[in-house]
Order: C-alpha cells, then structure tokens, then sequence
C-alpha cells in the first residue's frame, strides 16, 4: 500500500474527486487543506504561510509523498520558486515532496514538448505569471488564453467541456503540446478526446500532478483513460528528465 | 461542480488513514467528499483527545469554504471522551462555523443503536482502558449496556490502521455473547467497513462500525440513497422504500 498526500486549495472541490477516480489499486490519498478564497495574487501568496503544519498533518499519517495539488501558488514568485516551497515541505516532514507547478515542467519535458499553449481558468494578471515561469523554464509558450476567473469556488463550478473547447481554440499547428492550468478546473475528462483529436500530449495541471506523485512513490502501471502521461507510466522520458 | 448531489465535509484526524478511503468507496455518483484535518498527535491520550474539540474548529474553516451539505466529524473517542454534552458542544460548535448540519462519530453510534432499538450491545474497540471506560460511560447515558467488550489494546491511533480487517472479523467474534442485540466497532482508523457485512451474515445479528455509522447518519441528513449494498444492514437502511421520508433539505448551489 502507498499513500499520497495531497495539499488542496481549501476552496478547491475538484482536484480530490479527479485524484480519487484516477488513483490505480494500491494507492489512497490523504488530503489537508490551505486557505484559499480567491485566485488574486495577494490571496495566492497567503496560501502557503500554513504550509509546513498542513504538511505536518500529511506526514502524520505517514504519507510517501506530498504534493501541493495547487497551480498558481506553486508558481507566483517564478523560476525556483516551487523548488522553495518543496524544500519548506521537506524540511518540515522529511517526506519526499512536489508541486503541481513542478509536476506540470517535468511532464512537459518528459513528453518532449517545448513548445505549448496554455489554456487557464484564471484572469490576465495570473495568466501572464503562469506564462513568464514556464518561460523561465525553458517552455515556450506560443499563445495563452485564460478564461478571467478570480472567484476559486467558481471555477469549480465549471463544466469540462470549458477546458475542451478552449483547448481546442488556442491549439496551433506549431504548439508541441497544450496545458490546461489550474487544479479546480475540471481538465481530466477533456484530455483523452482532446489528444485523440488533436494528435498531440495534452498536459493538464492535475493530471501532471498525480503523474509526478505516483513516479516518486515508484508506481510502475499506468492509468488508463487520462491521456498518455499516465497511460504510459513506464514510458522513458523524451528528455532528461529533471524531477 | 463536483458533489452536484451531495458534499461532505470530512474531518479527520491528521493520523487517520481509513476513513477517507472508506467514505470514498462507498460515494455514489454526484457525492464528492472533501477531507480537512484535525491537528493533534498519534497517541490517544486523554490530553489528545480533548484537544481534538478546539483543533476541530480550524478543520471546519477549511472545509467550509467548499459549501459541503453535510460535515462529518470522523473520529469515536473524540467525540465521546468527555461525554453526550461536549459530543453536543462539539455538533454544533461545527455547524455555526460551516453553516451545515453535523454528524460526529459518537452521536451516529448512539443513533444507530437507539435506531436498532439495542439496549445491550458488545463493544470492539482499539483502545485503551481509560477509553474504553468513558466509551461504556457515554453509551450508558444513552441508556445502552455494554455486555462484553473486546480491545486491541493500543494507545498509538496510527498504528490502529495496521489492524487486518480479518483480525477484527475474528475479534467481534470471538468477544460476542448471546446476550447482545448487536456489536459496535468503535475508532474509524479501525478497517471494519470490509467485514461488517459478513460479520451479520455469519453472527445473524447487526454489527456496526465507526465509518458506517457516520456515513448513515450523513447520507441520512442529505437525503441520499447510496445504494450501498455490501456494507452491512445499516447502510441498507437507506434504500428501504421511505427511508428519505423527511422533508427535503435545500442544497447548497452546485
């Protein structure tokens, strides 16, 4: 048996159900929760001031791994800054840890792509951050669309096919793969149509996140129905991988 | 939104690694629950077990920004150990900071054996011996006797998870007495959801457990049929016809 520690937005009502339904035999999850109202900067950045007790509360039930299920907050300070928030997790709990923004440039990396577009639920402001940390990691992000949200429980609300039909807008020949951001997005179920159809990974924000927490607790099998990333879980990476 | 039928909020011990498995096995379609939690340590000692009444209040802010239609406070001794009042302090403490109805472990014991009409009950539980006693003390305020009562024994309520469910099988019975009506596995990091139901096959009479109950008396106050089948008579109470025969209570928006 192996357990994941999840630490979700205290708003969020989506990345625990996406997580739980995609979890393979022999693995459970275990979640705690950080403040979060609103996907405003300043709102964002208080996240994180509760990080090392919610992850204390994770490390005692002996998790395997923690990840912090949320996007925005794992890249608002840009390059190295999700890199700090893991060591402020590791440190805390001596478990091994990841975020939501590292999961998100492993896997692209892992799939080859270095260059994307990236659909998001948020506003313009967030939206801008999100594409400077992918630049600054080596992603080239060759269009950018959000869908202006700042209420969290909002974007909760929104259905799949929001994250299908945007992908489907911003797609360009040229794009090597497409991100949807956002944990409280409802992403998974748009993935296997969307790369059916469009021929290329689709590497969504919690998808990528599961991904990354079941390859530090060494899970060899994939998860079918979700896209590539974690049908083929074993699959070499395409470049050096860096997580 | 996810939970367009129903949304628990489930507070559990930070140690726990049970009941948020078990509550996610059984969730129908529409029901998401959504987990915060209670800070404190792994050995339940009465000091730990107080403390979960004020750390429980942080566990509710959390989880009452998700507008859950139900709040489940998960954990037996922590909500029985300084009696019915507090158990009742504690309800409602939870449902003025999450605007939702509450369910604490303790209280849906009670209600389900009053359900059953049980007035003498075996008892299994992981606990101690000072636990165990103001276990028998809070079932006796609610007018139930214990007949005989089986421990694991274990102050650690981390390591309560490692109990096989088949160590609890052959635990309720080699315990139960033909005097009792029913049995009662108390703890919900106590893996009994898996046996209980072959448990009343194979003893012909009701057994229950922590996570069972909790999750009974939750469906019950969302007006949902789970239509869980294999987990025991209680839960398939829910599905009997009436069985949501109260007044429909307003969702939250999905």
């Amino acid at each position: 048996m192996s357990r994941i520690g999840l630490l979700v937005p205290s708003s969020n009502t989506t990345v625990e159900p996406e997580f739980y339904r995609a979890l393979p035999p022999g693995v459970t999850l275990h979640v705690a929760r950080l403040f979060l109202t609103q996907i405003s900067t300043d709102a964002i950045l208080g996240i994180v001031q509760d990080l090392e007790t919610q992850s204390r509360g994770l490390a005692s039930a002996d998790v395997d791994v923690i990840v912090l299920g949320a996007t925005a907050p794992s890249f608002l300070k840009g390059l190295g800054y999700d890199r700090e928030l893991i060591a402020r997790i590791e440190a805390a709990t001596g478990k091994r840890a990841t975020t939501t923004s590292t999961a998100l440039v492993a896997a692209l990396r892992h799939v080859g792509a270095s260059r994307i577009v990236l659909g998001a639920a948020y506003d313009d402001r967030v939206n801008a951050i999100a594409q400077a940390f992918l630049e600054a990691n080596g992603i080239e992000v060759l269009a950018a669309r959000g869908l202006g949200m700042v209420d969290n429980l909002a974007v909760g609300r929104l259905g799949s096919d929001s994250a299908y039909e945007l992908a489907r807008k911003i797609d360009r020949p040229d794009a090597e793969a497409i991100v949807l951001a956002c944990t409280n997005w409802k992403t998974m179920d748009a993935i296997e149509r969307l790369e059916r159809e469009l021929g290329k990974p689709v590497i969504s924000t919690t998808q990528a996140s599961l991904w990354a927490a079941l390859r530090i607790i060494g899970r060899i099998e994939g998860v079918a129905g979700y896209g590539r990333l974690l049908r083929d879980l074993t699959a070499p990476s395409r470049q050096t991988q860096v997580a | 939104m996810y939970g367009w039928r129903g949304r628990i909020g489930l507070l559990v011990p930070s140690i726990n690694t049970t009941m948020e498995t078990e509550f996610w096995r059984i969730a129908p379609e529409g029901v998401s629950v959504h987990s915060a939690r209670i800070a404190g340590g792994r050995h339940g000692t009465p000091e730990e077990l107080r403390g979960m009444e004020n750390a429980s209040k942080q566990a509710a802010q959390e989880v009452a920004m998700v507008e859950p239609d139900v709040v489940v406070y998960g954990c037996t001794s922590g909500s029985f150990f300084e009696g019915p009042a507090w158990n009742r302090k504690i309800s409602e403490q939870l449902t003025a900071i999450t605007k939702a109805p509450t369910v604490t472990t303790a209280g849906a014991m009670a209600a389900c054996l009053a359900t059953g009409g049980h007035k003498k009950v075996d008892i299994v539980t992981p606990y101690v011996d000072v636990t165990n006693e103001r276990l028998r003390h809070f079932l006796k305020a609610h007018g139930i006797e214990v007949v005989k009562l089986g421990t694991f024994d274990m102050l650690d309520m981390f390591d309560h998870a490692k109990i096989e469910p088949g160590e609890i099988y052959r635990k309720v019975k080699e315990i139960t007495s033909p005097k009792a009506e029913a049995v009662f596995v108390a703890c919900t990091q106590l893996r009994a959801l898996e046996v209980v139901d072959m448990l009343e096959r194979d003893l012909g009479k009701p057994v229950y457990s922590a996570v069972q109950a909790s999750a009974w008396q939750a469906y019950e106050a969302m007006n949902i049929d789970p239509k869980i089948a294999d987990c025991g008579s209680l839960l398939r109470k829910l599905s009997e016809p009436g069985a949501q025969k109260k007044a429909v209570k307003k969702l939250r928006s999905a």
